[in-house]
């Protein structure tokens, strides 16, 4: 007992260096990052998104943790030494700085690269650089090497909300051997889905158990009515909204649960889609 | 003209705007039924069946239920979205969204609750024997307060996904309803139609004065009641299904009334067939896009409407 406590006691000077500091994070996709990559008892509060299971798949991590609303304000009292953001705003940023608290504000990446990049970048702010190196190689080994062709596909959630062809989503469906077609401002009619379809439709399950009006689109009847020769698969929506490292493992269940083209049945990059 | 080749006329219309409705885009439809005729079925029966019923049903009932309100208070600027039933449809809808999931029938049930209950609380701010004036003011009190409580629920909105849900469906829109909108709301705005149309007589009656109807065996408080009552019943189901579509109501009585002797019973039916072809060709409007989109049909049917407006304000600014 009195040898743990001079242990104790010993520690702090011993790892003064090394302490991670306290970390706050305000938005989803921070919480997200901080989730994934902090120390124990690091992370003083996260956003009350980061702490709803039905945004994040990191929710349990998050479990016991006090929630914030997103403003600096209220994580103030807990007085955390690094308020970490991602895109964030500018007054809010301002707050913090007068506030004494140290902040940092990621970009809201683009490519899968700009993804490896914060979370390096979130892991060496937050102390835990080589927890960082462990999340990109365990989302590149998920990932695996890059598939030698796509099939045509969309993805679409909840009242035809579709991600952009060449956008971030777009990149991460590439790895999962699907090419994301363009539909005009990201707005998918249903006409133009049965007009012509995609070889693979990809729907998400963002909310899915709920009745809104999102979720009634998705259940449309016209949706039955897609030829058979449509291939239908379910994505879970909640890491497509920040589009983090998480996501690599959902990536790679598609990749599996969506098999290439069969050789023979033409290179499918050269496009099937009508 | 006569007022059954008026109806003659309008109906014809409506069946070519119809048409027009359902066979949009022909080139691209005999495409799709080339490849795939059971395909090409589903965009007909599914899509482009519901939207053009849609179209016809709700614009009927705009038209139907602003010449009746224009009747009953003998006054040109009276409709459902000034009067509050739209108002309180959008509020009632969007409330059943929050409590009650946005399932179709949830929607409609809290469209038409809180249309009636606008109209109730109209009548009960206005008085039983309200002047016009007054009406209009109460209408315009329970618009905003219905507007203001829609922008209070748009600020609690749990999510952006949420807001967004709700922004655009409150811009109005026919785009990839189902049968089962049309089956939800079909019914209640016939029965809506039907109670208002068999009121023709009445109104006339009542265009002469309170007084002479009620000596012509009108009862007055009852016809009030059977026409709002009616009107809340059509407004909030076609809102529950299509969102805000403004100015309809407004518009067609006027363009109706002067072909039919300004008799107000006799523009009921002219009126209704007459909304029916404008929010159909509206609906065929929106369909060609604008920068890449689909326009909303309820932005088109206000920047229509609302110069309309303002040009029925100077004609009776001239006016004792």
């Amino acid at each position: 007992m009195r040898a743990a406590l001079a242990l104790l006691l010993a520690l702090p000077p011993a790892g003064a260096v090394a302490v991670p500091p306290r970390v706050a994070t305000l938005d989803l996709c921070a919480d997200e990052l901080a989730l994934m990559l902090a120390a124990p008892g690091q992370l003083v509060s996260v956003s009350r998104l980061g702490a709803d299971p039905r945004e994040t798949t990191l929710a349990a991590r998050a479990r016991g943790l006090p929630v914030n609303r997103g403003r600096v304000t209220d994580v103030a009292a807990l007085a955390p030494e690094l308020v970490l953001a991602v895109g964030g705003d500018p007054a809010g940023r301002a707050a913090a700085a007068r506030l004494g608290m140290r902040v940092l504000t990621l970009p809201w990446p683009a490519t899968l690269a700009e993804v490896r990049a914060n979370t390096r970048a979130a892991a060496s702010a937050i102390g835990r650089a080589a927890a960082g190196e462990a999340a990109v190689a365990a989302m590149d080994a998920a990932l695996g090497p890059p598939p030698a062709t796509v099939r045509p596909a969309l993805l679409v959630g909840g009242g035809g909300v579709t991600p952009a062809a060449d956008g971030l989503a777009a990149a991460w469906l590439r790895r999962a051997g699907l090419a994301q077609q363009a539909v005009p401002k990201g707005q998918l009619a249903l006409e133009r889905l049965l007009a012509s379809p995609p070889d693979v439709l990809v729907t998400s399950r963002y909310h899915a158990g709920e009745t809104s009006r999102h979720q009634a689109w998705l259940a449309h009847p016209a949706f039955i009515r897609l030829p058979a020769t449509v291939r239908r698969a379910t994505t879970d929506g909640r890491p497509w909204t920040c589009m983090g490292p998480p996501l690599a493992a959902e990536v790679a269940r598609l990749r599996r649960s969506v098999p290439p083209l069969l050789a023979g049945k033409g290179d499918a990059s050269s496009g099937t889609g009508r | 003209m006569s007022e059954r080749r008026l109806i003659f006329a309008l109906a014809l219309a409506c069946i070519a705007l119809a048409a027009a409705s359902l066979l949009w885009d022909p080139d691209s439809l005999r495409d799709v039924a080339d490849r795939d005729p059971i395909l090409a079925r589903a965009i007909l029966i599914e899509l482009r069946l519901p939207r053009t019923a849609l179209a016809l049903l709700i614009g009927g009932s705009l038209g139907l239920a602003g010449a009746a309100v224009q009747a009953l208070l003998a006054n040109p600027l009276a409709s459902p979205d000034v009067l509050g039933p739209s108002g309180g449809a959008a509020l009632g809808a969007v409330l059943a969204g929050y409590f009650l999931g946005g399932g179709t029938l949830a929607m409609t049930a809290g469209g038409v609750g809180g249309a009636l209950l606008a109209l109730a609380l109209l009548v009960a701010l206005a008085g039983p024997a309200a002047s016009t004036a007054t009406l209009i003011l109460a209408g315009v009190a329970v618009s905003a307060l219905a507007g203001a409580a829609v922008n209070l629920a748009l600020s609690l909105a749990p999510s952006p996904y949420a807001l967004y849900d709700v922004l655009f469906w409150l811009l109005g829109s026919l785009a990839d309803r189902s049968l089962p909108q049309l089956a939800a709301a079909g019914p209640l705005i016939a029965a809506g139609a039907v109670t208002l149309i068999a009121q023709r007589r009445r109104l006339d009656a009542l265009a002469l004065g309170e007084e002479v109807a009620a000596s012509l065996g009108v009862g007055v408080g009852r016809l009030r009641w059977r026409v709002v009552g009616a009107t809340g019943v059509m407004v909030g189901a076609g809102v529950a299904v299509a969102g805000a579509i403004g100015f309809i109501g407004l518009i067609v009585p006027h363009l109706v009334r002067p072909l039919v002797g300004h008799r107000p019973g006799a523009a009921l039916v002219p009126s209704t067939l007459a909304g029916a072809a404008l929010l159909t060709a509206a609906d065929l409007a929106v369909r060609v896009p604008v920068n890449g989109q689909e326009m909303k049909l309820g932005v088109l049917t206000a920047l229509v409407g609302a110069p309309f407006f303002l040009a029925l304000v100077l004609r009776q600014r001239g006016r004792p």
